[in-house]
């Protein structure tokens, strides 16, 4: 997967679920069949909080111990919206130009 | 036979076989020494060991007694190897200095690095252009330099000839100082910012070749014309 895909479909994750829980975005990651190794979320993460483009407080689970639940910062809202418009153009770009029609 | 020992992994009570255990725990410290030069490394070694736990928690809930190496196992694959998980170069998503904004600055620069490699626009060179000349080649060279017309720039210069005189001073100072594009090489920082490869040249060099083909048979079309006509 291209470079910085994945921090996009993350903030996308997080961005629709306001909140997310990593083994959440995991999940949804596997849905939309992105292959992703598990371990590769984790650093992203942490270094994205580290970047102030996501914060996260933890929340008392019912199974076992407590979670850390992500959601954007105001900073990390406009990564968002600029990634996703950058990404929109690319991929029209793309398609413009690999279409056979 | 195997000893079932219990570990407390993110704050959660497993049972493990003991070779399960070694094999967790070479891999959490190669996963500790992976991350060793991150900021985040404390955190990102926790965050992923809560995962391991809850995968084995998931596993336990399916009736297991204990958490064998084939678990263990499983748990790395769905991970990953600690080698693949931080190779900013290799499955890539991890390196996050190429996101914009966050990195402001340092993004914006790598940018304008990537895209100085992929169209390889080192700035132009201000040669006179010895080619294609009428006096020195001054107007043709720094027409090529800014991509314009030199007969633009030769009529700007003829206009500053005329009406200040400026002109004249500026244009032998300027025929002074810009050096004269000799070689090819010069040619080919003279226009395109990079030296000329062999491909150019060899493809030049044709085209030269035609063009003084051509020349020359229009040439003796003109002197037969000529005579000719004399007849």
């Amino acid at each position: 997967m291209r470079k910085g895909l994945l921090e996009l479909c993350i903030l996308g994750i997080i961005q629709k679920e306001k909140e997310a829980y990593p083994s959440d975005i995991l999940e949804q990651l596997k849905q939309a069949k992105l292959v992703v190794l598990e371990g590769t979320l984790y650093p992203l993460l942490t270094r994205l909080k580290n970047a102030e483009v996501l914060t996260y407080r933890w929340e008392e689970s019912t199974s076992g111990p407590p979670r850390k639940y992500y959601s954007l910062t105001a900073h990390g809202q406009r990564l968002y919206e600029q990634l996703k418009n950058s990404w929109d153009e690319l991929s029209q770009s793309v398609n413009h130009l690999t279409n056979t029609k | 036979m195997q000893r079932i020992i219990q570990i407390n992994i993110a704050g959660r009570i497993i049972p493990i076989e003991e070779d399960a255990y070694q094999l967790l725990k070479n891999y959490v410290a190669s996963l500790g020494k992976q991350f060793a030069k991150e900021e985040g490394k404390d955190e990102i070694i926790q965050d992923i060991e809560s995962r391991i736990a809850e995968l084995f928690h998931i596993r336990l809930q399916t009736g297991a007694p204990a958490i064998d190496k084939a678990d263990v196992q499983k748990v790395m694959e769905t991970l990953g190897a600690p080698s693949e998980l931080n190779e900013p170069t290799g499955t890539g998503f991890t390196k996050t200095t190429y996101l914009p904004a966050v990195y402001g600055e340092q993004q914006e620069q790598q940018q304008k690095g990537n895209r100085q490699q992929y169209d390889y626009t080192q700035p132009r060179r201000l040669y006179r252009n010895t080619y294609d000349k009428i006096l020195g080649g001054v107007c043709s060279g720094v027409a090529n330099y800014f991509d314009i017309d030199p007969v633009i720039v030769r009529l700007v210069m003829v206009v500053l000839f005329l009406t200040a005189g400026i002109g004249l001073v500026a244009y032998i100072l300027a025929w002074m100082i810009i050096p004269a594009a000799r070689t090819m090489e010069d040619l080919g920082y003279m226009s395109t910012g990079r030296p000329m490869d062999f491909d150019t040249i060899q493809r030049n060099m044709t085209e030269e070749l035609q063009d003084l083909k051509r020349r020359g048979e229009e040439m003796s079309r003109e002197l037969r014309d000529f005579f000719n006509k004399k007849k």
